[in-house]
Formats: C-alpha cells, sequence, structure tokens
C-alpha cells in the first residue's frame, strides 16, 4: 500500500450538541443547541505526513477527530479514507478495572479492532513495554493512574494501522515513560503511514509532525509547515491577551 | 489513485450500509465475547463465591420457592414447583437482557466517543450476558426436573425453538430499550416497574389454564405470556405448545427484534452526539 494518497476533504456545518437531548419524557420539550464545531474544513494527509492539529479549547480538533475516525458522521461534506485507521483519542478504552492487566489487554486490543491472534502475538512486545512487570497479572483498580496510562498507551502504540490518530495521549505517566511513547511514535513515522496529533504541547508538535494545520472555532485558520502555524498561532493567542488560561505553551 | 476504504458522508434517515455494517460487526464477535465475560466477572468481583454465584442464584431462587410451596404451603405440587422455577428462569433470561441492555450504550459512552464500532454491539452483549446467566439455570432445572419426578417425553425438545424464540425476543428488547434510554434517560428508573408488572402478568407465579378466556384475550397485548406458557407447557408438562402460542410469541419476539433494530441502527450513529 505504498505511495497512496490519502484525503480527506471535511467540510462540516451544524452539528448537534453533546447536550442536546431529550430530558424527560413527560415534558415532552426539545432542548438542543445546535453548534457549528466545523465549518468547512477541508484538508488532505498523504502517507508519510505526520500532521499536527493546534487550537484553542473548543476549537474542533477533537471533533475533527472523531469524523475522521467515523465515530461521529459529518453533517455536511465527505471524509475519504484510504487505509486502516485507528484511534487513540482517549487511553484505555474497553479497559475493565476488575480485571487483570493481562485480561485487559486482550480487551483494549480487541476494542481498538485487532484480533486474538495478533494481540497474542504482540503480548509480549506490550508486556515489555508497559514495563508493568509482574503487576501484568494483578487486577487494574490495584494499578496507579501512571501505570494504568502506561498499560494502556503500550497496548495502542502495538496496533500498527496506515492512519494513526492520536489526541492528547501524550501526557501520560512519568517524564521517562513521556519520552519512550514518544519515542515510539516517532518510529511510527514512516512513509507508509500518517499519523494525526492532536496536543496542547506546541513543542512536541513541532518537533514530530511536518505539517501543521491550526483550527479556531471550527474554522480552519492556517496550514503549513509546524515552525510558521506555531508562530502565528502564538501570536494569535497572546494578541488575545488570554494565553494563560488557553494553553500550556 | 484507488478507491477509498471508507467513505463517511452525511447520513439521511435510515439504515445505514448493510454490506458493510454485517461483516464489521461480525469481525468483532470475539470482543463481544470477551467484553461480556469480563463483564460478567465484574458483577459478581469481589465476592466469595465470584462466579459460583452464576449457579448459586438460581438454586437459592428456588429454594426460597420450595419453602414458599412445600413448607409453609403444605403441598407436594411437583408441577407447581416445576412450573414456577422454569417459567421464572426463562422470564430472567428476558428480564436481565432488558435490565442490562437499559444502560449499554449510555454506560459504554467511553467506548462510543473514542472508537468506531458498531453500536449494536453493546446491547447484543447486555443479551449474552443474560444468556450466560441463564445456562446454569437450565443445567439447575434439569436436576429439579428430575429430582421431583416430573414427566418426560420426545415433546420436550420443542424447548429448543422456544429458547430461540425467547433468545430473539431478549435481543430484540435489549436493543429497543438501550436506544430509547439514549432519548429517555427516565426509562432506566421505570424499567423495575416495567419487569416487576411483566412478571406478575405473565403467567410465572400461576399457570395460563387457570386465568379466565377474557383476561387470555387480553394478554395477547403481553409479549411474552404465551411464550411461558409454550415453555412450562413443554418442560415441565412435556406436552408439545399449541400452535397459537407459538405463533403469538414468534409474532411478538420478530416484531421487536426488527423494529427495535431497525431504530437503533438509524439512530446509532447520532448516539456520539447524544451522550
Amino acid at each position: 500500500m505504498k505511495d497512496l494518497g490519502l484525503t480527506y476533504t471535511t467540510s462540516i456545518d451544524k452539528k448537534p450538541t453533546l447536550k442536546a437531548r431529550l430530558k424527560t419524557l413527560g415534558r415532552g420539550k426539545k432542548h438542543t443547541r445546535i453548534v457549528r464545531a466545523l465549518n468547512d474544513v477541508s484538508i488532505d494527509v498523504h502517507y508519510g505526513t505526520v500532521l499536527g492539529i493546534i487550537g484553542s479549547n473548543g476549537a474542533g480538533k477533537s471533533s475533527l477527530m472523531r469524523v475522521i475516525s467515523g465515530i461521529v458522521p459529518p453533517t455536511q461534506g465527505r471524509v475519504e479514507v484510504f487505509g486502516s485507521v485507528s484511534t487513540l483519542l482517549a487511553l484505555g478504552v474497553g479497559f475493565n478495572p476488575s480485571m487483570t492487566g493481562r485480561d485487559n489487554v486482550y480487551l483494549g486490543g480487541l476494542a481498538a479492532g485487532m484480533s486474538r491472534e495478533e494481540i497474542d502475538a504482540s503480548f509480549d512486545s506490550i508486556a515489555e513495554f508497559s514495563e508493568l512487570g509482574e503487576s501484568i497479572d494483578a487486577p487494574m483498580r490495584t494499578y496507579s493512574s501512571g501505570m494504568y496510562a502506561r498499560l494502556a498507551f503500550s497496548v495502542a502504540a502495538v496496533v500498527e494501522p496506515d492512519i494513526l490518530i492520536i489526541d492528547e495521549a501524550l501526557s501520560t505517566g512519568d517524564a521517562k515513560f513521556k519520552e519512550k511513547s514518544l519515542n515510539r511514535i516517532k518510529e511510527l513515522r514512516t512513509a507508509d503511514r500518517a499519523l494525526i496529533l492532536v496536543s496542547h504541547a506546541l513543542a512536541t508538535i513541532e518537533d514530530i509532525c511536518n505539517e501543521v494545520i491550526w483550527l479556531n472555532k471550527g474554522k480552519l485558520m492556517m496550514r503549513g509547515n509546524p515552525s510558521d502555524v506555531i508562530a502565528a498561532y502564538r501570536e494569535f493567542v497572546d494578541a488575545r491577551k488570554s494565553a494563560s488560561s488557553d494553553e500550556d505553551v | 489513485m484507488e478507491k477509498p476504504v471508507v467513505v463517511y458522508e452525511p447520513f439521511r434517515a435510515g439504515l445505514p450500509p448493510m454490506r458493510e455494517y454485517m461483516p464489521s460487526l461480525w469481525s468483532r464477535r470475539t470482543f463481544i465475547a470477551e467484553f461480556s465475560r469480563s463483564e460478567l466477572r465484574e458483577q459478581n468481583y469481589g465476592s466469595i463465591f465470584g462466579q459460583l454465584w452464576l449457579v448459586l442464584n438460581p438454586l437459592l431462587l428456588s429454594g426460597v420457592y420450595f419453602l414458599l410451596i412445600y413448607v409453609i404451603g403444605g403441598s407436594s405440587d411437583a408441577i407447581r414447583f416445576g412450573h414456577l422455577t422454569a417459567s421464572l428462569f426463562l422470564f430472567y433470561l428476558i428480564a436481565n437482557s432488558l435490565t442490562g441492555g437499559v444502560k449499554a450504550i449510555t454506560s459504554g459512552q467511553r467506548l462510543i466517543l473514542n472508537t468506531s464500532f458498531p453500536r449494536i454491539m453493546l446491547p447484543i452483549s447486555a443479551t449474552v450476558i443474560a444468556l450466560f446467566k441463564f445456562i446454569p439455570t437450565l443445567f439447575v432445572f434439569v436436576i429439579i426436573h428430575a429430582v421431583i419426578g416430573l414427566p418426560y417425553s420426545w415433546q420436550m425438545l420443542w424447548a429448543i425453538p422456544i429458547l430461540l424464540i425467547a433468545l430473539i425476543m431478549a435481543l430484540g428488547m435489549a436493543i429497543l430499550i438501550s436506544c430509547i434510554n439514549v432519548y429517555f434517560r427516565d426509562i432506566s428508573s421505570m424499567l423495575p416497574y416495567l419487569t416487576r408488572s411483566l412478571l406478575y402478568l405473565s403467567p410465572i407465579l400461576y399457570e395460563a389454564s387457570s386465568v379466565s378466556d377474557r383476561i387470555r384475550t387480553l394478554e395477547i397485548a403481553n409479549p411474552i405470556f404465551y411464550l411461558l406458557d409454550a415453555w412450562s407447557r413443554v418442560v415441565v408438562h412435556a406436552e408439545a405448545p399449541s400452535m397459537n402460542s407459538l405463533l403469538h410469541a414468534t409474532a411478538w419476539a420478530l416484531f421487536i427484534f426488527l423494529t427495535g433494530t431497525y431504530f437503533f441502527l438509524a439512530r446509532e450513529r447520532d448516539f456520539a452526539v447524544r451522550l
């Protein structure tokens, strides 16, 4: 599947909000609010690209990720995906705390779309990467949050999809594990894969990505090489004089 | 350029493309099994007997009714005791499927918001869990059946199609109620009253034959009335079920399953933004 083009064209408008739901059966009153999470966003990402997505809270970054990965259908426009997609939007999805780490590797792997045989084959490398040692056979509710995150990232990191979407998942564990996971992401940067990374950590984005887009209020503000976009974004944030509340630059 | 593997577009009301949906659901079957197993284990986690509760529950339940009929009631009505346990066990298959199904989607929020998969997997898991709980009760009933000396005959093979109908009904109810609960969260609070009413309106504490004709006609509106009657006739009395009750149960099971599945599939792409 080398040199295959990967095109995303999304232009989305109007999206029913998360809070829009019927509160009571009796009242029969609909509480809906329309939020434009993404507005005419068009991008294409090719294999070999590591695309960083930046923007302040509520800019539509997570919505974009969810649309690309098929979790939320677009209300306008079209997404075309050429290849298998794996999403790492949150750590430990599908994990059950009362099961052991070992069981959860299977549960998490299956939730991520792997087959049992694939997990069998990569179990040792997952266990090794997580550095949990003997604790892998202890129930996960006995884990510290760092251990939990380490196992969760390890499961996600062995999936080798054509397109990997990572949302804020880097900020887990201690400094050492953070570096290790960062290195793993760098390893995944190959010519036959596309990576999409959402983060507030601008330094990481600048380090890893070879292209960055900046979203603001659902609109695509800028696209280009990391240093230019990040500089423009920083300028924008400073200009709004709300840098401290928005970003951990 | 090669054709895209997946295309996501705005959807209009109606079903998602089944040609993609079904294989995707089938490929997740191991996950359904593993997910159900872990949920089941979670329910008994921390208890001394653990998974043994799956057998202990039906044993204790039948023990209670044994006390009620044989000891307190002072009768030795084997048929009545057999009918009560057999009907109750099948009723719990449906009731457990409903109680598991009602929160299948709302409690699967993390999974739904972060992974793309056929959402119908979650209520299916609820029914699989209910089935896992039901299987040990079958063994318990086989023992009760032998101990209290109920009759045997080849007609008892009717139990297989009746169980299949019950499973379709249970699955349909889980799918339907999980979908309704996304839009009306009150359903989960109302459910205990719903299942309790269903328990009393169905021939469990009494036999269908002891009900007046007028009531029996009204019971056409109860989806599980004739199903439970057929079940009791087959496994307790070792008689063939009446064709009317089989038809009634099948019609209800298919109706609930088909409408539930249709609503679910037509709405499931909306779930992520509703949670």
